[in-house]
């Protein structure tokens, strides 16, 4: 049961990873609270079976890669849209930014169950098999799953510590009109933090569908389990919310595995709310 | 002098008119006008944490719903079996017993989701209270013979307020002007200013002596007694109870009328939850209707609701009692 927790755990905690990573970067750099972050997960799983629909006639089996590459590429894009038309000329009115998100968020759930309906979709497995590792038999698209995760946030992390591009992204995150004065563009930071995080959400919804299934409600899960990653890794600390990210997924696992699926989430929930009583900054908590 | 008479006669005549509508309208819309009175308390219940003392709370729904369930609960004793045994035999009550138990639980549940926000300010308070109607929806959920999971359950046709709709109009909109009266007075009292003085300056609302810690808890013990009285109303008056309660899209139109209104205005808040209530319910279903579209109402609403934070984010009305500067709008709006 513990090696059980631990490798399942690991699988979706490099996903909740990716997910919470784009939440909190797009806090800690723009200070703006993306209630629309789950629908970016549900979009990309839907986006790439469309495409691959679409696709798999003329690319054969070059079209699922292509179609995932595709749509991690078309829901970053929504999201830049998303940023410029609506969250970038109210950024200054924190309840409407949330009330915007929330509307954006509905209404393209609304949306998807209106051409979707209510079913349930998986995205089909780039890599088929399975790995015995401790007599445990995991699937590849799991290890997939998880070395993806763990590359593209070692990427981010190089991306934002290495390159000049990258660090205005951190300048612009530390002291805004600081980086104004030395002529960052912040504006077009918070547009390429805004097209991250909605494709790193996006790659993160493709993974989960493979293993998973995903239906339009499962936006408003991952939102919860958002939320709670950044609560406990403090807001807009990216490093922290990947190892809280770790945590809630082991815990997932481990709860669902006792108790039952249902339960995870209330627990999970729970479990962060006492931690806020204790420590309000949440444990990894950096000054709002 | 004058002035307040102008405005007690808008009232009284105002009052005379809603006394009167029932008797000119369809069952329907009556059904309809008679929830708005609810849904206007819900509005005006959420802004005395958010629009008086400024903390945004986005969990009221958690008190409504609480509200709703504990009268429905009580009216159905038998579903405790196997959950809460001591609770089950219990005789059937009177249902204003029952609808303002369902008050005071929604208090004792404010004043703890008071003390867990105690601590919490701006973003983490949003998070926080946003996850409790989440909890308690997965909750209902994994305890379904009790609660009736996602659907809810039907609170039997014998519990309704009255069997013709015209008395359950009297009804809601009895508690919701007995209501609006009370938090009237409350507002305008030493403990309105009070709540105020939190939303401008915390720290300088303590350093002057107030108990701050006091007063916070006290907005959020208020805000959700009325929340949960208006939710167990709105149980007997559906004569359903369900997940609907909690759920996010209530949320949001309660923020969005709240703030079409004007955080912490009164009046304003009001009437903007007649104005929402009125387009999601009415305006845009009978628009679709007749446009023979066959697409759920809450897109156009979504939409809507987008365009206006996008054109008129200081809150509509607001921007219209600065435009118009008429008799009505000057008695409306005044500035307290």
């Amino acid at each position: 049961m513990i090696t059980e927790i631990l490798i399942l755990g690991t699988v979706i905690g490099g996903i909740w990873a990716l997910v919470a990573s784009g939440f909190s970067l797009m806090f800690g750099v723009a200070r703006i609270l993306n209630f629309a972050h789950g629908i970016f997960f549900v979009l990309g799983a839907y986006f790439t079976i469309s495409l691959n629909s679409k696709l798999s006639s003329v690319l054969a089996q070059y079209s699922l890669p292509f179609s995932i590459f595709l749509s991690i590429f078309l829901v970053g894009i929504v999201g830049l849209i998303i940023y410029r038309l609506f969250l970038s000329p109210l950024k200054e009115h924190e309840i409407m930014v949330i009330l915007v998100t929330l509307a954006i968020a509905l209404l393209l759930e609304e949306l998807l169950l209106m051409i979707f309906k209510d079913i349930s979709i998986s995205v089909p497995s780039v890599l088929h098999g399975t790995l015995s590792f401790f007599g445990i038999p995991i699937t590849y698209t799991r290890i997939l799953a998880l070395f993806l995760a763990i590359a593209l946030l070692v990427i981010l992390e190089l991306f934002t510590n290495k390159t000049r591009t990258g660090k205005s992204i951190l300048a612009t995150s530390q002291d805004k009109e600081a980086a104004m004065l030395i002529g960052i563009d912040v504006d077009r930071v918070y547009s390429m933090v805004a097209f991250i995080s909605a494709s790193f959400a996006s790659l993160a919804g493709i993974l989960y569908s493979q293993i998973y299934a995903v239906n339009p409600e499962t936006a408003l899960r991952v939102l919860i389990y958002a939320f709670a990653i950044v609560i406990l890794g403090g807001l807009g600390n990216v490093r922290g919310s990947i190892v809280a990210a770790f945590i809630i997924g082991y815990l997932q696992v481990a709860t669902s595995l006792s108790l039952g699926t249902r339960w995870s989430e209330v627990l999970a929930m729970i479990v962060i709310i006492s931690i806020l009583i204790i420590r309000p900054k949440g444990l990894f908590g950096v000054e709002v | 002098m004058k002035k307040n008479m102008k405005r007690y006669l808008f009232v009284a005549i105002l009052f005379l008119i809603l006394l009167v509508l029932p008797f000119c309208l369809p069952e329907s819309i009556v059904y309809l006008l008679g929830l708005m009175f609810l849904f206007i308390l819900y509005v005006v219940s959420w802004d005395i944490v958010a629009g008086y003392t400024g903390q945004i709370n986005l969990g009221h729904t958690v008190f409504i719903g609480i509200g709703g369930y504990t009268t429905a609960l009580l009216q159905n004793s038998w579903r405790f079996t196997n959950f809460m045994d001591f609770l089950a035999p219990l005789p059937p009550l009177p249902i204003w017993l029952t609808i303002l138990l369902g008050g005071v639980n929604a208090l004792i549940t404010g004043l703890i989701v008071g003390i867990i926000c105690l601590r919490l300010r701006g973003y983490y308070l949003a998070l926080v209270t946003a996850v409790l109607p989440l909890i308690c929806i997965q909750l209902v959920n994994i305890y379904s013979p009790v609660f009736g999971g996602y659907e809810g359950f039907s609170i039997g046709f014998g519990k309704s307020l009255a069997q013709r709709v015209i008395f359950r109009y009297y009804f809601s909109m009895t508690v919701c002007v007995v209501s609006l009266l009370a938090l009237y007075f409350i507002l305008k009292s030493k403990i309105g200013v009070k709540f105020k003085a939190i939303r401008e300056d915390e720290e300088l609302a303590e350093s002057v002596g107030m108990n701050v810690v006091k007063y916070k808890l006290l907005a959020f013990c208020i805000s959700a007694f009325f929340a949960g009285i208006a939710g167990a109303v709105a149980v007997h008056y559906r004569l359903t109870v369900g997940t609907d309660l909690f759920d996010i899209p209530l949320m949001l139109m309660i923020i969005l009328s709240a703030i079409i209104g004007g955080l912490g205005s009164f009046h304003g808040v009001i009437l903007g939850s007649v104005i929402i209530y009125l387009l999601k319910n009415w305006i845009i279903k009978n628009a679709l209707g007749l446009m023979r579209l066959e697409f759920p109402d809450e897109i156009i609403l979504y939409f809507l609701l987008i365009i206006l934070i996008l054109k008129a984010p200081r809150g509509i009305i607001a921007k219209l009692s600065e435009l118009t500067r008429t008799e009505v709008s000057r008695v409306l709006f005044k500035k307290e």
